[in-house]
């Protein structure tokens, strides 16, 4: 099959996805019980007041009519308006969604910067001090908890070594760079604006790291083991009986073989990465969706939360999408049996 | 070598220039830093219902009246003296000269009238404030008169509401699709108080920039930035740290902890948030005053205030909390009487008793109220299960009478017993609108209601004192305690002013920093 039918076939598959997830998640907002129009209001609304918000906000109406509306509004792009905020919702996801991307992206260029030299190296000096010392940092990247883990790095870093920042995007005082990506160290680049990106930077490096170490110890686990099969393999023996030095093996030969498996992984960890900013944004106050989501829930916020599991899931599909493509393009054997 | 390395080297130079590039924001003296745990969900005085919303609104708008200092009285603000007609269906407000709006344009009555219409337009929240307003009439520039359909003695009172501020009608500029400027005035200012939000970043920081044509005193800071910092580790470390200034919602453990830390004021006052239970009157065996009896005295009072409050708290004495005027010194407590309480079921031919306590976690101090609760009722051989559950499903089932005991907190919107007593117990009132305990007892609706007529603040305070004598007895809430408004601030912060009606409100015009 071809890389274009594959490609089609994928995004029929995605409108389903989609529409799944708009009625589950649908019913399940308007079944638990919880009146919106009473938080918006107040709790000393009086019952007209109150028949006044639910009417505005069409609550009023029967729940499949709501459904109809809603689905009529979201095939024509738009996610209808936060109940909280009283702003579109898309312009919300829009605004958020970029400072948890930016996270997401760091973080995971950071476990693949630690986690691929380490797991190598594991591979290559098996049981020795490296592979045990990797072995322990992926038990406890695997166990720490985000929220402890994260504390524990502001409490040494900010407080007691006072050389990063504990929260927020960028330092009080230094202007955020002109909206372009959403993406500060993108924004502040593109308008030249050195002292900005330096800050958003310097911001980064702590949240980064706490959600990175998570899915580094699995990275590095991943990447052991295949390169282990790998070395085992034939053609390295070959290469290595022809010669070739025993780093160029590794990095011309076994590692990009190692790595295929890895693809998927990667695609997984960064979708991982996402749902464990929540709690990383949280403590950092991050101002990406992470906040957004969890003040959307408590509020009871339906066209919020609706709007951020669509797009959520509509991430995720589109993920699943390019790693697969990407194997496809990496191993021809898995194009032909695509 | 060295070139290959140089972008590390340029990167890790960056950082350690930014690392040590001079002092941290919060310190400087003429810009305040305060730490929110939540990003205000609008600024818009027509729709605001929350005292998060109310941290921006009461310092970038003036109102006809406003509270005096400390005190729950209010004195004259925008208005410079008004009148009452004798049968109470008229107030007229002469205003002051010199007020302008942030934009240098006049406070008026025209911009009275378009304020109090816009909100009795949109018809949300903040319209309850003002039930019987009819018409607000423009007399002449500088007089403006309203006109109410039935006289309402907190009329005045609720004038120094979040409801009450008057806004430029030149907003009526940004209305899109017939909104009133809602979603405008939603992240904007258009008010004639010392601020005006300058920039909000969403969920992150809302910048506030002096009003240049404020007609009071110029005020000592020339920027006040809100952070929103959810977490209290983080808030705490940051306030700590001199980061921020002063920091929001801190509970109470958070508070005692923090006492040792250097610099770090702990600001802990009495306020008028009372948190209590609802019984469901409407529910056997609830609709006997007896077991309701039974329920108060099973409730360990002090050991609450103690245990659970660490003494940050006050038992209630009656429905109107102390500190507020209709509160009687002398109204009857409740006490930790299990012997009674066995005796009060006994009499009312209650045994076997089996009871739920819905709750959830929206204030810290239900769950161990009601392990508290739960463990002194197994004494007299009541069973009560604990029911926990999200905050907006408890509403929807107190508000549909869906429970056996319920928990609840109550803060008033404006400084006058009515907001306890006419809320609470008047029947019209029952579910979502105040009297979740569906409680009806016509000696004290007549009461009530007698008091919401009556112009004279003597009189009122009588009949008032006279229904919480009634409804002491009926216990159809079991009154806990009234909890204390906690927060924290650098010492170096001066010039706070604590009003109990203004819970999340600084006083930014006139506080200022040491350092």
């Amino acid at each position: 099959m071809s890389l274009i039918s594959t490609i089609l076939r994928r995004l029929v598959l995605l409108v389903f996805v989609v529409a799944g997830v708009a009625i589950i998640t649908f019913t399940i907002s308007h079944l638990i019980p919880g009146d919106p129009a009473q938080l918006i209001a107040g709790d000393k609304a009086s019952a007209q007041t109150l028949a006044h918000v639910r009417q505005e906000l069409g609550l009023d109406k029967p729940v499949t009519q709501q459904f109809v509306i809603y689905v009529k509004q979201l095939l024509s792009g738009d996610l209808g308006q936060s109940l909280r905020t009283r702003r579109p919702v898309a312009g919300d996801i829009a605004l958020f969604l970029p400072a948890t991307l930016e996270l997401g992206i760091a973080a995971l260029v950071m476990a693949i910067m630690i986690g691929v030299p380490l797991g190598v190296l594991s591979a290559i000096y098996k049981d020795g001090p490296v592979d045990q010392a990797a072995r322990v940092v992926s038990v406890a990247g695997i166990s720490m908890p985000v929220f402890w883990f994260g504390l524990a790095l502001i409490l040494l870093f900010y407080v007691k070594i006072p050389i990063l920042p504990g929260s927020g995007r960028i330092t009080l005082g230094i202007a955020a760079p002109p909206r372009i990506t959403g993406f500060f160290l993108v924004d502040s680049l593109v308008a030249g604006d050195l002292k900005a990106f330096w800050s958003s930077l310097y911001h980064l490096i702590l949240p980064a790291f706490v959600l990175a170490f998570a899915n580094l110890g699995i990275i590095t686990r991943q990447i052991r083991g295949s390169m282990l099969d790998v070395l085992q393999e034939d053609y390295v023996r070959t290469a290595r009986a022809n010669g070739l030095s025993r780093s160029a093996v590794i990095l011309r030969h076994a590692l990009p073989n190692a790595l295929i498996p890895s693809v998927t992984l990667l695609g997984l960890a960064f979708g991982d990465l996402l749902y464990g900013a929540v709690l990383t944004e949280t403590i950092f106050a991050w101002p990406g969706m992470g906040s957004y989501v969890v003040s959307s829930i408590q509020t009871l916020d339906f066209p919020a939360i609706m709007g951020f599991t669509i797009v959520a899931s509509l991430g995720y599909v589109l993920i699943n999408l390019a790693v697969d493509l990407t194997y496809m393009v990496l191993d021809p054997q898995i194009r032909e049996l695509g | 070598m060295l070139l290959r390395r140089l972008p590390t080297f340029a990167a890790f130079a960056a950082l350690t220039a930014l690392t040590f590039a001079g002092p941290s924001w919060a310190t400087d003296k003429d810009v305040l830093v305060i730490d929110k745990a939540e990003d205000p969900p609008t600024a818009d005085p027509g729709v605001e219902v929350s005292n998060n919303g109310y941290t921006l609104i009461f310092p970038a708008y003036e109102r006809l009246v406003k509270y005096d200092g400390a005190k729950t009285e209010v004195i004259p603000e925008l208005a410079e003296s008004w009148t009452t007609a004798p049968d109470n269906l008229s107030w007229t407000f002469k205003l002051a000269s010199g007020h302008m709006f942030d934009d240098g344009s006049p406070v008026d009555a025209a911009a009275v009238k378009y304020s109090f219409d816009r909100v009795k337009k949109l018809a949300a929240g903040p319209g309850d404030m003002f039930p019987t307003v009819k018409d607000v009439v423009i007399v002449d520039p500088q007089t403006v008169k309203f006109e109410l359909s039935a006289p309402f003695a907190p009329f005045l009172s609720a004038l120094a509401t979040s409801a009450g501020s008057i806004i430029n009608p030149k907003a009526q500029e940004h209305a899109v699709n017939g909104d009133d400027a809602k979603a405008w005035l939603a992240e904007h200012t258009a008010g004639s108080g010392a601020f005006k939000i300058s920039a909000w970043e969403r969920n992150q920081q809302i910048t506030l920039d002096p009003n240049p044509h404020y007609a009071g005193k110029k005020p000592a800071f020339k920027q006040v930035i809100f952070k929103i910092v959810r977490e209290m580790s983080s808030r705490r470390l940051q306030l700590e740290n001199g980061d921020a200034d002063l920091i929001d919602q801190v509970p109470v453990d958070q508070a005692e902890a923090m006492k040792s830390s250097a610099g770090v004021v702990i600001e802990s006052n009495p306020s008028l948030y009372v948190v209590y239970l609802y019984l469901n009157n409407k529910k056997a065996p609830f609709d006997n005053p007896k077991v309701r009896q039974a329920i108060s005295y099973a409730a360990d009072y002090k050991g609450l205030v103690d245990g659970v409050m660490q003494g940050q708290a006050e038992q209630m004495r009656g429905a109107v909390p102390d500190g507020m005027w209709g509160h009687d010194p002398q109204g009857m407590q409740y006490t930790y009487d299990l012997e009674k309480a066995k005796q009060l079921l006994a009499d009312a031919g209650v045994s076997n008793l089996h009871i739920s306590f819905t709750y959830s976690q929206a204030d810290s101090a239900w769950e161990p109220v009601g392990l508290a609760l739960q463990a002194s009722l197994a004494e007299i051989g009541v069973t009560m299960d604990m029911k926990n559950v999200a905050d907006t499903t408890k509403r929807e089932l107190v508000a549909k009478g869906d429970y056996d005991i319920a928990t609840g907190a109550w803060t008033p919107d404006f400084a006058d017993p009515f907001m306890f007593m006419n809320i609470w117990f008047d029947p019209t009132k029952m579910g979502a609108p105040g009297n979740r305990a569906f409680y009806e007892n016509p000696k004290v609706t007549d009461l009530i209601t007698q008091a919401l007529a009556t112009v004279d603040q003597k009189k009122r305070e009588q009949l008032y004192i006279d229904a919480q004598k009634i409804t002491n007895e009926d216990a159809p809430y079991v009154l806990l305690f009234q909890k204390n408004d906690i927060f924290a601030m650098r010492s170096s912060v001066k010039g706070y002013v604590y009003n109990p009606m203004l819970i999340q409100v600084y006083n930014i015009a006139d506080m200022s920093k040491s350092e």
